[in-house]
C-alpha cells in the first residue's frame, strides 16, 4: 500500500516536472519580446526639467515622445516626431504638433503643454542645470536669471517668446536666427512634462504610478539603484512598429559586474561598458559593438604659460595619436585631425586644414622646439584621478620627453579638478585634460567652447577674430556657408598657422556588447537609444 | 540597568550634534561645486539659481542651523545630485538592504566562525587545529573583493548549471548567499582566532583546574566557564565590527551591483552630496552608538563584574 503511494507520489513530481519545463519552452520558442539592457547608472532625474546626463535621457527618450527626432549620421537632419512639420523664418520658428499624441493619463499633448515645460525649466524657481538648453529664445536668460526675491519675475515670465498659437501650434521667437535650433529641439531638455502630475504629486513626480508620459514605452517600475522596467505604452501613436514588450534595465555600475551578467546571460546588451583591460578579449567576438560618437578627448594649454605658438605646436605633433588609441583607449577611437569631429554634420570640411598628425612627427616637432627661444621646460599636466586618463598622460609625458620636456603628472580628484581649471586655471597648469560631448549636432556646439567669454574655455586664450566667426555662424542659416565659417574658426584653433590653445588628442566612440539574437539595437552620435527599433529574434 | 541607558541616551545627543558640526565643516573644506557634475560649466545665472533653492547662499552658519532644525524634525534635506529624492527615501530606500547584507554576513561569521575558534581552542595543535588556522590566517589576508570575485567566477559563471546564484543584482534568498559570503568571510576569520586565541588562555586559568579538580565534567566546564569567558572579546569586537558590516560594504555592493547604502558613503563625498553626506553620517553614528550599548549592556550580563560600576 505504501508502495503505491510512494509510485503515485513519484510520477505525480516526474509529470510535473515535464510540464513545466515543456511550458518553459514553448515560451521561449515564442521569442518574448523582452529586452534586457544595462544601465550603467542610478538615472538622477526622470524629470525632463532636471535631466541633464545620457543616462536619464536614454530612459527619458524610450519613455517620451520628442517633438523632433534625428536622422542618419553624419548629417543627422531634423525628422517629424511628435511635431509633424515646422516652418523657419529668420528667428521665428513655428511646429505644428501631430494630433495624435496623447498622456498615459489619456489627455491630449497640446502646445500649452509645451509653453507650461518649458517656461517651467527656464524659471529660476525650478534652478534647472540646463535652462540654458533654452538661452538661444527670447527673454529666456533673462527670466532664469531673475531673483524672485528681489524683482518680480512674471513680467520677465511673459516676455520669453514661447506661445501657443491655439491647440496644435507651438511659435518661438529666438534671440537670433540658429540653424541648429529644430535639431536641437531633439535634446531632453524639450520635452514636454504633465502638468497635472507635477502639480499633484510635486518633487516625487517621476516616481511609477505618479510619472505621466506620451512615448512608446510607460514606466512600469523603478527600483532606485537596482532597476526600471519599461513596458510598452500600447495606445501610443506608432504602437504597432514597437516590437518590444517590455524592457529590464538592471542598473550596473561597475563594469565587469556589467560583463559577467552578460556572459551568465542575466543581460543581452552591457551597456554599462567594458573595462579597458577586457576590451581586447571581446573585440575577438561578435558581441563587440562599436558606434560613432560626437564627442571630442582633449589636452588645453594654458597659453599664460606656454606661449609660444611653435612649442605647442611641437608638442602636438610629437605625441602619437594612433598608438594611444590602439594600445591605450582601444575601444575603436579615431584619431582626431582637429576639434570638430567627423561625425559631425560638415566635419570633414570643417576640419579640412587641421593639423593633428596621427602619428607621431617629430623631426617636425623638434625643428619646431628648436625655433623656441625660451621654452618652458617643466611641464605640469594635469588630469583628474581616473586611471585611463593617468595612462595616457604617461605615454604623452614620453612623447614629450623626447622634446626635451620634463613632464610631471598631477592627478587631481574630479570635483577638485573642475575646480581648480577655473577658467582662469590655477597658474601651476600647464596642460590639462577634458573631454566634450557635444549636446546638439551642430559644429557650433563645440567651437563656441573657445571663445573669449566661455566658461569652459580653461585656456588663457581669447581671440576676437575667432569670436567674431563663431558669432557669424549663428547668422548663418545655409549649412554649406556656416561651415565654411566653422572651418575658418576651426583654421585659427587647430590649423597649420592656428594659435593652438587645444591639442585635440581623439574623437569617442561609444561601445557595447550585444547578444547576436537582438535586432535593430543602435547608438546614434548623440548617445540615444531608441529601442522602438528593436526586436528578439 | 535602566538609568544606565538613559543616561546613555541622553549622551547622544551631544555626540550627533559634535557629527553634524564637524562633518558639516569639513564637507565645506573640500573645493568643489555639487552642480557640476561634468566639465560642462555652470553659468553664472543658473549656479545662482541652485544655490538659492539649496540655501547655499546663505551663511554657513544659517545653512547649519536650517540643518540642525531638520535633523531633530527628521527631515535629512533633499539630495543636491539625485535631484528627486530626499536624504529621508535614499536612507528608506538603501539602507534595509546594507543592514540586511551586514547582518547576514555577521550570521555567517558568527555561525562558522566561533564554532571553529571553539574547536580549534579545544583540540590545541591538532591537525584540524593547525588546519583551522592555516585557512583563517589566509583567508584574514585575502580582501573582500578578491573573494567577491572567486565566488562570482565559480558559482555564478563557471558552475553555473549546478548552482542557484546570480552574478548580481538583490532579489530572492540565491542572490544574498556569495555576498554574504564574500562580506562576512573577514570577520568570520577573525572570530576564529579571537574565539580560539581567548579560549586558550581561559583554558590555562586557575577557576579552569579548579573546576576539572572538584570533578565538574568536561563538557559542563567547557559551556559554563570557558564559553561564557572566552567570549567576552568576541561580543566586544561584534558591535562595532556590525556597525562596519552595515556601512562598510561599498565594495561587496558594487561587484554585486547590490542597491545598498554603502554605495552612498563613497558618491555623496566625490559628488559633494552635502546633504546626503551629512544624513548618512548621522546615521552610522546612531548605529555605532546603539552597538556600543548593546555591547555595554551585553558585558553586564557576561562579566558581572562590569555591571556595579557601571549601573
Amino acid at each position: 500500500m505504501r508502495r503505491r503511494y510512494l509510485w503515485a507520489g513519484l510520477v505525480t513530481v516526474i509529470a510535473i516536472t515535464v510540464a513545466s519545463s515543456a511550458a518553459a519552452m514553448s515560451n521561449h520558442s515564442q521569442k518574448a519580446q523582452v529586452l534586457r539592457i544595462s544601465v550603467g547608472a542610478e538615472p538622477p532625474s526622470l524629470d525632463p526639467g532636471l535631466a541633464t546626463d545620457t543616462t536619464s535621457a536614454n530612459v527619458l527618450f524610450n519613455l517620451m515622445d520628442p517633438l523632433i527626432l534625428l536622422g542618419k549620421a553624419p548629417a543627422l537632419k531634423a525628422v517629424p516626431g511628435a511635431a509633424s512639420s515646422w516652418s523657419v523664418k529668420g528667428a521665428h520658428v513655428v511646429l505644428n504638433l501631430r494630433h495624435n499624441v496623447r498622456w498615459t493619463n489619456g489627455q491630449p499633448v497640446t502646445a500649452q503643454d509645451y509653453v507650461w515645460s518649458w517656461l517651467r525649466t527656464i524659471s529660476p524657481e525650478l534652478a534647472a542645470d540646463y535652462a540654458y538648453q533654452f538661452d538661444g529664445i527670447k527673454g529666456a536668460t533673462a527670466y532664469n536669471g531673475c531673483d524672485p526675491a528681489k524683482a518680480d519675475c512674471n513680467a520677465l515670465k511673459a516676455k520669453v517668446g514661447i506661445k501657443a498659437l491655439g491647440k496644435y501650434k507651438l511659435a518661438i521667437t529666438l534671440a537670433s536666427p540658429q540653424p541648429w535650433f529644430i535639431q536641437q529641439l531633439s535634446h531632453t531638455s524639450f520635452l514636454p512634462v504633465n502638468k497635472a502630475a507635477v502639480t499633484k504629486w510635486g518633487n516625487k513626480w517621476t516616481e511609477p504610478g505618479h510619472i505621466v508620459t506620451d512615448g512608446p514605452f510607460k514606466l512600469a517600475s523603478w527600483k532606485h539603484d537596482a532597476s526600471l522596467t519599461l513596458v510598452k505604452n500600447t495606445k501610443w501613436r506608432n504602437a504597432s512598429k514597437v516590437k518590444l514588450t517590455r524592457v529590464e534595465m538592471p542598473i550596473i555600475v561597475d563594469g565587469t559586474t556589467a560583463e559577467n551578467a552578460f556572459r551568465a546571460g542575466n543581460i543581452d546588451i552591457d551597456d554599462t561598458g567594458v573595462p579597458p583591460v577586457d576590451i581586447p578579449s571581446w573585440k575577438k567576438t561578435k558581441f563587440w559593438k562599436v558606434y560613432k560618437s560626437l564627442g571630442t578627448y582633449y589636452y588645453g594649454f594654458n597659453v599664460k604659460n606656454i606661449t609660444n605658438v611653435n612649442q605647442r605646436r611641437a608638442m602636438a605633433m610629437a605625441i602619437d595619436r594612433n598608438q594611444i588609441v590602439t594600445f591605450i583607449a582601444q575601444a575603436g577611437q579615431v584619431p582626431a585631425r582637429g576639434f570638430t569631429p567627423n561625425g559631425i554634420a560638415g566635419g570633414p570640411t570643417i576640419t579640412k586644414h587641421s593639423s593633428m598628425p596621427a602619428t607621431s612627427k617629430l623631426a617636425q616637432a623638434k625643428a619646431l622646439m628648436a625655433k623656441v627661444a625660451n621654452p618652458k621646460k617643466d611641464i605640469h599636466l594635469y588630469v583628474n584621478n581616473s586611471p585611463g586618463h593617468v595612462k595616457i598622460a604617461t605615454a604623452i609625458q614620453a612623447f614629450w620627453k623626447e622634446l626635451g620636456l620634463n613632464v610631471t603628472i598631477k592627478v587631481q580628484e574630479w570635483k577638485q579638478y573642475l575646480q581648480f581649471l577655473g577658467p582662469p586655471p590655477n597658474s601651476d597648469v600647464d596642460v590639462y585634460r577634458l573631454g566634450w560631448i557635444y549636446d546638439f549636432p551642430d559644429a557650433y556646439n563645440g567651437l563656441v567652447l573657445w571663445t573669449c567669454d566661455s566658461g569652459n574655455n580653461n585656456t588663457n586664450w581669447c581671440n576676437k577674430k575667432y569670436d567674431g566667426l563663431i558669432n557669424k555662424a549663428t547668422r548663418t542659416p545655409n549649412n554649406a556657408a556656416r561651415f565654411k565659417v566653422y572651418q575658418q574658426a576651426e583654421d585659427i584653433l587647430t590649423g597649420p598657422n592656428g594659435d593652438l590653445p587645444v591639442m585635440p588628442i581623439y574623437w569617442y566612440t561609444f561601445h557595447a556588447l550585444v547578444k547576436s539574437n537582438v535586432h535593430g539595437f543602435f547608438v546614434n552620435p548623440t548617445d540615444n537609444k531608441d529601442l522602438t527599433k528593436v526586436s528578439i529574434k | 540597568m535602566l538609568k544606565f541607558i538613559v543616561r546613555r541616551a541622553l549622551w547622544t545627543i551631544p555626540v550627533v550634534l559634535l557629527v553634524v558640526f564637524m562633518t558639516f565643516v569639513m564637507m565645506r573644506q573640500i573645493k568643489g561645486n555639487p552642480f557640476q557634475v561634468t566639465e560642462r560649466a555652470v553659468p553664472v545665472s543658473i549656479q545662482r539659481n541652485l544655490d538659492r533653492k539649496y540655501h547655499l547662499n546663505k551663511p554657513w552658519y544659517t545653512q547649519y542651523l536650517y540643518y540642525v532644525k531638520g535633523v531633530f524634525t527628521a527631515d535629512l534635506g533633499p539630495s543636491l545630485v539625485q535631484r528627486n529624492q530626499g536624504v529621508n527615501d535614499i536612507i528608506k530606500e538603501h539602507f534595509p538592504v546594507s543592514l540586511k547584507l551586514g547582518g547576514l554576513a555577521m550570521l555567517w561569521a558568527v555561525v562558522f566562525g566561533i564554532p571553529l575558534g571553539i574547536i580549534a581552542a579545544l583540540k590545541q595543535n591538532s591537525v584540524f587545529d593547525y588546519a583551522v588556522m592555516t585557512v583563517v590566517n589566509s583567508g584574514y589576508a585575502i580582501p573582500n573583493f578578491l573573494i567577491a570575485t572567486l565566488l562570482i567566477y565559480f558559482f555564478a559563471l563557471k558552475w553555473r548549471a549546478y548552482t542557484p546564484f546570480p552574478t548580481n543584482g538583490w532579489g530572492g534568498p540565491s542572490s544574498w548567499v556569495l555576498p554574504a559570503i564574500a562580506l562576512g568571510h573577514a570577520p568570520m576569520t577573525f572570530f576564529a582566532r579571537i574565539v580560539r586565541g581567548s579560549m586558550l588562555e581561559t583554558l590555562q586559568q586557575d577557576y579552569i583546574r579548579t573546576a576539572k579538580a572538584k570533578g565538574l565534567r568536561w563538557r559542563r566546564v567547557v559551556g559554563l566557564h570557558v564559553l561564557r569567558n572566552s567570549l567576552i572579546p568576541a561580543v566586544t569586537a561584534a558591535a562595532p565590527l556590525l556597525g562596519f558590516l552595515i556601512t562598510g560594504s561599498f565594495i561587496v555592493e558594487t561587484i554585486f551591483g547590490i542597491p545598498g547604502i554603502g554605495k552612498y558613503f563613497v558618491t555623496s563625498v566625490t559628488g559633494r552630496d552635502y546633504s546626503v553626506t551629512m544624513g548618512i553620517t548621522i546615521m552610522l553614528s546612531l548605529i555605532i552608538i546603539v552597538a556600543n550599548l548593546v555591547v555595554d549592556i551585553l558585558y553586564g550580563y557576561l562579566d558581572p563584574r562590569t555591571r556595579d560600576v557601571r549601573t
